[in-house]
């Protein structure tokens, strides 16, 4: 709740000097996407684009806090790397996209994660040095756990630039981390960090669990609103081009107007659910270096259990994916070999 | 949280989908368990299945759903430990052939074990999940009469926007009309179908549509429940593997067919049931709640 304040005040801090600056550049250059208010509606590379944007902003903000603390209070976890990798947030996001095929509902389940993982494992944040393993390892579990079509993790692994026998280690350790409490469901973080407190698998046993101490809403009736959350913040916070840190992609981005009454009810049930509990609220502020780093696997075929990447995600030439071999790869088979992520990103 | 050590591993009670499943003791409690070992692979990772089964699970206390106790991990496997039961629904049924001839349930039997299917399956629905596998080998039974449902690994939550719904699911002799066809918008009526097919089956000690490939079972369908076209079901034929060319067939009477099956005189309203539960129509299908509230239930709802 703390982070997602202070990231507003940031925004708002910064979204006065950008008139000048907006100004000189000419603002009726910038184009405006019109979104449809259902996120599953949206283009798959508008949805990377803005999550890539909201990620810039809080690996910015972790980062310039991890600097004022001393080096050995920034906690170390499997999802750091010893120096930033050489590939931006946006195009490492939109290159899983695309040669991993993720859904919609597996990129918003993503920057949930975020908040899941950060709420029962503080020493993790999301971080220039984590946040490419974190990426791959949350969009590994949200595909296998939530949908019907997904990879093996030695595609995933490839397209993500790690060694698979890596990926199997991050997928275990969020798996336990969250106690595969993976379903993006209104009140399961508040589960989870219960489940974790405890150091229960299940809390169904534990007699004493009174109403009192239980998340508000029962279980059985959790619904799904955290994902519908989360797009309508993350475009609000960073929709405009201007209030982004992530400068990849000139346009700007708003939700496209609702009816007013049918609409307007439905929106403040979603305000509620993020002020309560599905804010990105954990993003926590420490970082550190590591000694791991993702190597290179050139020699595996992807055994993908279904390739079937549509235009849509690289619907034009600007989203440059390092590609190398192929440079519009709009179907992937299982005898297509994945296009290797370029080494030199990584070092 | 537990250790492996926590648990004697007694015989082996069978090999799952992706999984061996032994008898453990909790040498702590005393109580039995069964140990579900999955193997992690280096192609693989975590299983989805297992994923799944998990993620699920936990959610998931019901007197009708077999519990997830715990997982535990070790270097190369997971073991997931659940609640013992002593049978399935299945092989239980099969213990009761004479000589070559299946034979059903006692009808009063058939209804306390529909009637744990349905409770079961109403509280997945209201939980938002999806069994996707409901069949008799699924169905676990204990020593007390109790049915409870097990093996999530099909199981999906529904409820998050997801594009890909895969047709490739449920077992073929208890998989719906309409995924059959090839729908994927599927809901909580592919899971109804599968207790339709379950309810026949406890009433005859056989399957209702033992069909050998996606054809053939839908031939056995029409065959009894005729074959829907598009004034009896708005919609069936812009379904993918609609074939206007279905053998056209009429519907017939179920207790014409099943009675030759039972000694037990079947009752009007256990033939209207089966027929709310094998609509073609997904749309018309009765829900497990509404099942639950139906007339041939009324000795439990009425004197719970």
């Amino acid at each position: 709740m703390q982070a997602i304040e202070d990231a507003e005040v940031t925004v708002a801090a910064r979204d006065k000097p950008i008139p000048s600056e907006s100004s000189k550049e000419g603002t009726d250059e910038i184009s405006t996407i019109y979104l449809p208010r259902k996120f599953s509606k949206c283009s798959r590379t508008d949805l990377a684009v803005l999550i890539s944007r909201m990620l810039t902003f809080l690996i910015q903000i972790n980062d310039s806090l991890a600097l004022s603390k001393p080096e050995n209070a920034r906690g170390l976890t499997r999802f750091h790397s010893r120096v930033p990798p050489g590939i931006s947030v946006y195009n490492y996001l939109i290159r899983l996209t695309k040669y991993s095929s993720l859904e919609h509902c597996v990129l918003l389940t993503a920057v949930y994660y975020i908040d899941l993982l950060s709420s029962v494992y503080p020493v993790f944040t999301l971080s220039s040095l984590t946040v490419h393993r974190f990426l791959l390892t949350a969009t590994t579990v949200a595909s296998k756990g939530l949908c019907d079509s997904f990879c093996t993790n030695t595609h995933y692994a490839k397209v993500g630039g790690v060694h698979s026998s890596e990926l199997n280690i991050l997928e275990c350790e969020f798996l336990k981390r969250v106690n595969y409490r993976i379903l993006p469901r209104d009140d399961n973080i508040d589960w989870c960090k219960l489940e974790t407190k405890l150091q229960k698998f299940t809390l169904y046993e534990e007699p004493e669990m009174g109403q009192n101490s239980r998340p508000q809403n029962s279980l059985k009736n959790s619904g799904y609103n955290v994902l519908d959350a989360y797009f309508r913040k993350i475009v609000q916070l960073v929709g405009s081009y201007a209030s982004s840190p992530d400068k990849s992609k000139v346009v700007n981005y708003v939700l496209r107007p609702s009816s007013p009454i049918k609409d307007g009810s439905r929106d403040s049930t979603h305000d509620h659910a993020l002020s309560s509990q599905t804010s990105l609220e954990s993003i926590s502020t420490r970082t550190i270096n590591s000694d791991s780093k993702p190597k290179s696997h050139e020699d595996e075929e992807p055994s993908a259990r279904k390739r079937n990447l549509d235009s849509e995600a690289h619907p034009n030439g600007k989203d440059k994916v390092p590609s190398p071999g192929e440079s519009k790869l709009k179907k992937m088979t299982n005898n297509q070999r994945t296009p290797n992520i370029n080494h030199h990103s990584y070092s | 949280m537990t250790s492996s050590s926590q648990f004697k591993q007694l015989e082996k009670l069978g090999n799952g989908t992706y999984a061996t499943v032994y008898k453990g003791l909790n040498k702590t409690t005393g109580v039995y368990v069964a140990l579900k070992e999955v193997k992690l692979d280096s192609e693989e990772g975590t299983p989805s299945t297992a994923i799944r089964e998990i993620s699920l699970m936990k959610e998931l206390k019901h007197e009708n759903i077999v519990r997830l106790y715990d997982v535990i991990h070790t270097e190369n496997k997971l073991t997931l430990v659940f609640e013992y039961m002593d049978n399935d629904l299945k092989k239980y049924m099969d213990s009761r052939t004479v000589g070559n001839n299946p034979q059903g349930l006692e009808l009063s039997l058939v209804k306390y074990f529909h009637w744990q299917l349905l409770e079961g399956v109403s509280f997945c629905h209201e939980s938002k999940i999806l069994h996707r596998d409901l069949k008799p080998q699924n169905l676990l039974i204990n020593n007390k009469g109790q049915l409870k449902l097990g093996d999530f690994g099909l199981a999906r939550a529904f409820g998050i926007p997801v594009n890909t719904f895969s047709s490739e699911v449920v077992t073929l002799w208890y998989r719906a009309p309409d995924v059959l066809m090839g729908s994927r918008t599927y809901s909580t009526s592919i899971d109804m179908w599968s207790c339709g097919c379950i309810l026949a089956e406890m009433i005859t000690g056989k399957p209702l549509f033992p069909g050998t490939n996606d054809e053939e079972q839908l031939k056995l369908i029409f065959e009894i429940m005729g074959t829907p076209n598009e004034s009896t079901w708005s919609g069936v034929s812009s379904l993918p593997k609609y074939n206007p060319n279905f053998s056209q067939k009429l519907p017939r009477d179920l207790r014409t067919i099943l009675q030759p099956h039972t000694k037990e005189p079947l009752d009007d309203n256990l033939i209207n049931l089966l027929h709310g539960l094998l609509q073609l129509n997904p749309d018309m299908r009765l829900s497990a709640k509404q099942a639950l509230h139906h007339p041939w239930f009324a000795e439990y709802y009425q004197h719970p």
